[in-house]
């Protein structure tokens, strides 16, 4: 009775069973709730951890999953992979050089033999022939039948010949296309495939070889084992520079933050590449006079176990790349000085370095790793770039750059000596910036949400 | 501004001095004069020639010099490549190929890769971007080299037979033969750009003001190119400069790849024979020009930004 | 409502949901609110930050970004269903029907462009035929309509070169530049100075007498609502908990929120010993909410059925209601008597 007049009075109310939620209201409802079932009333959301929610983001993320599966990969290929190979990267293996990653098969090989020189047979018995056809032909016109013609046409059948082989009857591919011959995956030399037939186990020139004979596929594992390392190396090199010094900088503030800023104002506006390119230049030789200048200290021992090409590349390094990792850490320092936490942590007497080292570092390292990530591919880039200029890493040790360069003078006839150190360099180095991406997106807060 | 300017400048100046004594000191401290090599000559005409060149002089007497011999415009002449040929006249020769290639180059990739970065920052997040980002991510991960002779391959091997494009540089055959080497060389700019237009316009059209031009009535198309695009624009600006010097380093190896007679080429020459009179020379002189391109897109970035006041004073 | 009052509606919403589809779950920023809106009427929606009373703004004028989507309810404006309009029907809606302007004066205008050229162009936009010239002219009448002087030099300065209050007199001015009937003003004094707020709400109220449109006023300042308001919803958790006459809300508050926001406000007349009383505890979380009255776990006089069912209107006043159950508590023990 009550309810209906009630109803009345709210004509407003939306929620459609209004009366349902009014019925059976009993008079313990009104009674006042206690702290815990207001405590229970809330269901709070589990809370994420930065790291957590990155992580979570960036296992959603294909690409960069796919990328980092690819660069694991490579990471194997590089440093595991010359172990499984029983060549090495400087070893001239006689009898198998200029190898195509494929192969024939010896069968096969003799089949095409027979045939290349069965018809390259019936042309030069051709060449009788039709001298003495010219020779009838012209007795019969009544003239004279000399040597010069006879040269003549010995010259002219020659060439023919000659062109023959190249033409679609004697071309050893249209032969093998005729006779139905296959090619077969990976390298073999006659010789090692003679041994293979013996029963011996030979391991393929899965890349094929190059003019010396060397296996291409353990010297592209050695190049990306290089071009990683450098990668990898200048990053961090760049990162304990560039942090360090941004760190100090907007910690400082002040005068000192105006001079280091001027610094960096002016290695920011030096070419870097160009620069790179000329210490790289000057360097070697300067160093490989050090090491070869006898005497011996540790340093000296460090120098000729990384090698100069190695050693100058990291020092360009160390002078030039890390403004930007430096002008980042920079402003995220400063932006973090202002808050609480840094003042608190200075009241209580906290020294200068713990506090750049407690406090500010974790708070910008989303940021610096994202950097890093992003400048190995980088390095990488740099690192192929001064070794196809040949001023990088240089022989015997095989780069990625470096090989490219070689390949270029048959790059018709060896189109793969080409192909397999370009797509492996420009495959990791993709695979660093899709990685260094998707840390991004991850990383980022901005994004979040 | 003009205050601006002159601080601009001066550092500039700074710059290119450190980078000239930088080269000079480096170039110095390399051990066995250049003419070593080949077969040794005798140790009275080394002590001629080191006399010749002032070889024989404490190092900062020989900066001293050399430097006063940049500032006559005197930048030496070649020891080995070119014997007694003025690194000037070398450069000058041979630096008009390399910038004219560097230039149609960065045209192309700048008016591709605008264009390019504001479709995928359109269709964020669908097919397109997709595609665009990874052709775009692929297009910063290849060396020029690589392209370069990708290229090569292909047109001297597959492609030859349409005869399009030359795969050696023969400035007889006119525009054809600048195809090939343009597109190597401008394709990482090309990509880098429209990665960065396509952050800066996802980030202008996340602005606040995108809401108001929206709340206005205004039409889509009007929103994205009059107040998306010219915003996004301006940090792209910035990007040219290191544009301009990655653009002339990579015209390195597109030189040698495609024989360009152009500075590039013969400067990694200069490099493989040690010719440090050319290396120090043409260092300098790009090192110069990249310095001053990076001040000139400095310049027009502020003019770009009213922002920034141009009259004296501001706010 | 009675059906004469049908006819002045200027703006009706009824049921109004909107959600986030987020990646963790879908949030229901605005869950199911109604009201209406007479012809040059001023009403004030208050709440805290995240209680959707942006969002439900942003609803009306189509502006919702993604991932948030209107998933049920009407908006009716001059008879006609906004939500159905077309997205070319929706684009000339805004700003000639409907004008909009923001909390943050600084970043809302493009700062690449002139002021005269932004103010010109929403004309533009929107009536077609009319030449620059007299474009730029009613641009110019704005600017001086809305307090800003020197005019001719002005249009041709950038956004940079205002101060915070000019700027948002520059988007008042281009809010009203198409006379709109409704203007929706989304926090517009909350980034300014105390004083340049004052001067806004001045310049607001005189405007709003001059052309007599609609006003629906966003804040999560009760002090600014009283100096303009004709009525005011207040909004907790994306629902309206309290709407009524501007007095009413004031001085016979009828949900416990409304109570707590007016004794967490400073007075001007107070008892210097007065102390302000916060709200304890923080808003309840979007993304699951509760079954029963979001605010009881904040709520001092909470009782068992606030955590299990969500309390109905309660009509307390002439256009006065609540949604408390302690109202409905009252009402039932009056009925009792």
């Amino acid at each position: 009775m009550g309810e209906d007049k009630k109803m009345k009075r709210c004509p407003v109310t939306l929620q459609p069973d209004i009366e349902n939620l009014l019925q059976d209201l009993s008079a313990d409802d009104f009674s006042s709730a206690s702290a815990e079932e207001r405590a229970d009333f809330i269901q709070e959301r589990k809370s994420v951890s930065y790291w957590k929610d990155a992580w979570r983001r960036l296992r959603k993320n294909v690409v960069a999953m796919v990328a980092l599966g690819v660069i694991i990969f490579l990471f194997l290929f590089a440093f595991v992979g010359p172990m499984l190979i029983p060549y090495g990267y400087e070893q001239f293996n006689k009898g198998a050089e200029n190898l195509y990653p494929y192969h024939y098969t010896l069968e096969d090989q003799q089949r095409l033999d027979a045939e290349v020189a069965a018809r390259t047979q019936s042309e030069t018995l051709d060449v009788d022939q039709l001298i003495a056809q010219a020779k009838a032909e012209a007795e019969a016109k009544g003239e004279k039948f000399t040597k010069k013609d006879e040269a003549v046409i010995k010259a002219q059948a020659k060439v023919a010949a000659q062109t023959a082989s190249d033409t679609p009857e004697a071309d050893p591919n249209v032969i093998r296309q005729e006779l139905g011959i296959k090619k077969h995956l990976f390298g073999y030399s006659v010789d090692e495939l003679r041994r293979k037939a013996a029963g011996e186990s030979v391991f393929p020139h899965v890349f094929g070889t190059d003019m010396y004979g060397r296996d291409i596929m353990v010297r592209v594992m050695y190049g990306a084992r290089v071009s990683m390392a450098v990668g990898i190396c200048a990053a961090l090199l760049v990162l304990v520079i560039g942090a360090t010094y941004g760190a100090i900088s907007g910690y400082c503030g002040g005068r000192v933050d105006a001079v280091m800023q001027r610094f960096v104002e002016l290695i920011y506006s030096v070419p870097e590449m160009l620069v790179v390119l000329l210490i790289a230049t000057a360097l070697k030789p300067i160093l490989t006079e050090y090491v070869n200048s006898g005497g011996n200290s540790p340093m000296k021992a460090f120098v000729n176990i990384l090698g100069p090409n190695l050693i100058s590349m990291f020092i360009a390094f160390g002078v030039l790349y890390w403004v930007t990792m430096s002008r980042i850490i920079r402003g995220q320092v400063l932006q973090l000085k202002q808050q609480e936490y840094v003042t608190a942590a200075r009241a209580l007497g906290a020294s200068g370095g713990r506090i750049i080292r407690q406090h500010l570092l974790p708070n910008c390292i989303g940021q610096i790793v994202v950097t890093t990530c992003l400048q190995i591919p980088s390095a990488i880039f740099l690192e192929s770039f001064l070794s196809y200029l040949g001023v990088g890493v240089s022989a015997p040790l095989p780069s990625l750059g470096s090989m490219a360069t070689d390949a270029l003078s048959g790059m018709y006839t060896y189109t793969y000596r080409l192909i397999v150190p370009s797509v492996i360099l420009s495959v990791m180095i993709l695979a660093f910036n899709l990685f260094g991406d998707g840390l991004r997106d991850a990383l980022d807060p901005k994004l979040k949400k | 501004m003009s205050k601006y300017f002159a601080k601009r400048i001066g550092m500039a100046l700074v710059t290119i001095f450190l980078v000239t004594c930088l080269t000079f000191l480096l170039m110095n401290a390399v051990p066995g004069s250049p003419w070593l090599s080949e077969k040794s000559p005798s140790e009275a005409t080394l002590a001629a020639l080191n006399a010749k060149y002032g070889l024989d002089k404490p190092v900062h007497i020989q900066l001293m010099k050399y430097l006063g011999n940049l500032l006559k415009g005197d930048f030496g002449v070649s020891l080995k490549m070119q014997k007694n040929r003025a690194v000037t006249s070398i450069i000058a020769e041979m630096f008009p190929v390399s910038a004219r290639i560097g230039a149609l180059a960065l045209t192309w990739a700048v008016l591709v890769g605008v264009p390019l970065g504001c479709l995928a920052a359109f269709k964020r997040g669908k097919f397109t971007d997709s595609v665009l980002r990874v052709i775009c991510t692929l297009g910063i991960s290849m060396p020029s080299f690589v392209v370069a002779s990708v290229l090569l391959v292909a047109f001297a091997g597959g492609l030859a037979v349409l005869k399009i494009f030359p795969t050696i540089f023969d400035p007889a055959l006119g525009w054809r033969s600048y195809v090939l080497p343009c597109f190597s060389l401008g394709f990482y700019p090309m990509c880098y750009t429209a990665r960065q237009t396509r952050s800066a316009m996802l980030d202008s059209l996340n602005q606040e003001y995108i809401k108001t031009a929206r709340a206005k009535g205004l039409k889509n198309v009007k929103i994205i190119f009059k107040h998306a695009l010219r915003n996004a624009l301006i940090p792209v600006i910035t990007y040219l400069g290191p544009q301009v010097a990655f653009t002339l380093c990579g015209g390195f190896v597109v030189e040698s790849v495609f024989s360009i007679p152009g500075l590039g080429r013969y400067f990694v020459q200069s490099i493989q024979n040690r010719d440090y009179p050319v290396i120090m020379g043409t260092t300098i002189f790009l090192a110069t020009f990249i310095i001053l391109m990076n001040v000139v897109v400095d310049l027009l970035y502020k003019v770009a930004d009213p922002r920034i006041n141009l009259t004296k004073g501001g706010e | 409502m009675s059906e004469q009052n049908t006819e002045k509606k200027l703006l009706e919403v009824k049921d109004l949901r909107v959600s986030f589809f987020t990646p963790a779950g879908e949030v229901k920023a605005v869950g199911g609110i109604s009201y209406d809106l007479n012809y040059g009427e001023v009403m004030g929606v208050v709440g805290e930050s995240g209680s959707g009373k942006s969002q439900e703004a942003y609803s009306i004028m189509g502006l919702l970004q993604s991932p948030g989507k209107v998933i049920g309810g009407s908006i009716t404006f001059e008879g006609q269903d906004v939500l159905a309009f077309s997205k070319e029907e929706m684009t000339s809606f805004r700003g000639s029907k409907v004008a909009m302007i923001f909390q943050n004066p600084m970043t809302c205008l493009n700062p690449v462009y002139t002021i005269g050229n932004q103010l010109v162009e929403a004309l533009r936009a929107h009536d077609k035929t009319i030449s620059k010239a007299d474009a730029e002219k009613r641009a110019m009448e704005m600017m001086e309509m809305v307090g800003i002087n020197n005019v001719e030099k002005r249009m041709k300065q950038y956004p940079h070169e205002f101060s915070g209050g000019m700027r948002q007199r520059v988007m008042i001015a281009m809010g009203l530049i198409c006379h709109p009937q409704l203007l929706i003003a989304d926090e517009p004094t909350t980034a300014l100075d105390v004083t340049i707020q004052a001067q806004i709400l001045e310049l607001m109220k005189e405007i709003q007498k001059k052309t007599k449109m609609g006003i629906i006023f966003i804040t999560h300042n009760l002090g600014v609502v009283a100096d303009i308001c004709d009525k005011v919803s207040v909004m907790y958790a994306g629902k309206i908990v309290e709407q009524g006459p501007v007095d009413d809300i004031f001085y016979e508050p009828a949900h416990p929120y409304t109570m707590g926001l007016l004794r967490s406000m400073p007075r001007v007349d107070a008892e210097s010993y007065e102390r302000l009383i916060p709200i304890e505890g923080t808003p309840v979380d979007m993304l699951n909410p509760p079954e029963g009255c979001p605010f009881a776990p904040r709520c001092e006089k909470c009782m068992k059925i606030c955590l299990k069912k969500m309390p109905p209107y309660v009509e307390v006043g002439p256009n006065h209601r609540s949604a408390c159950w302690l109202r409905v508590q009252e009402q039932m023990n009056k009925e009792e008597n």
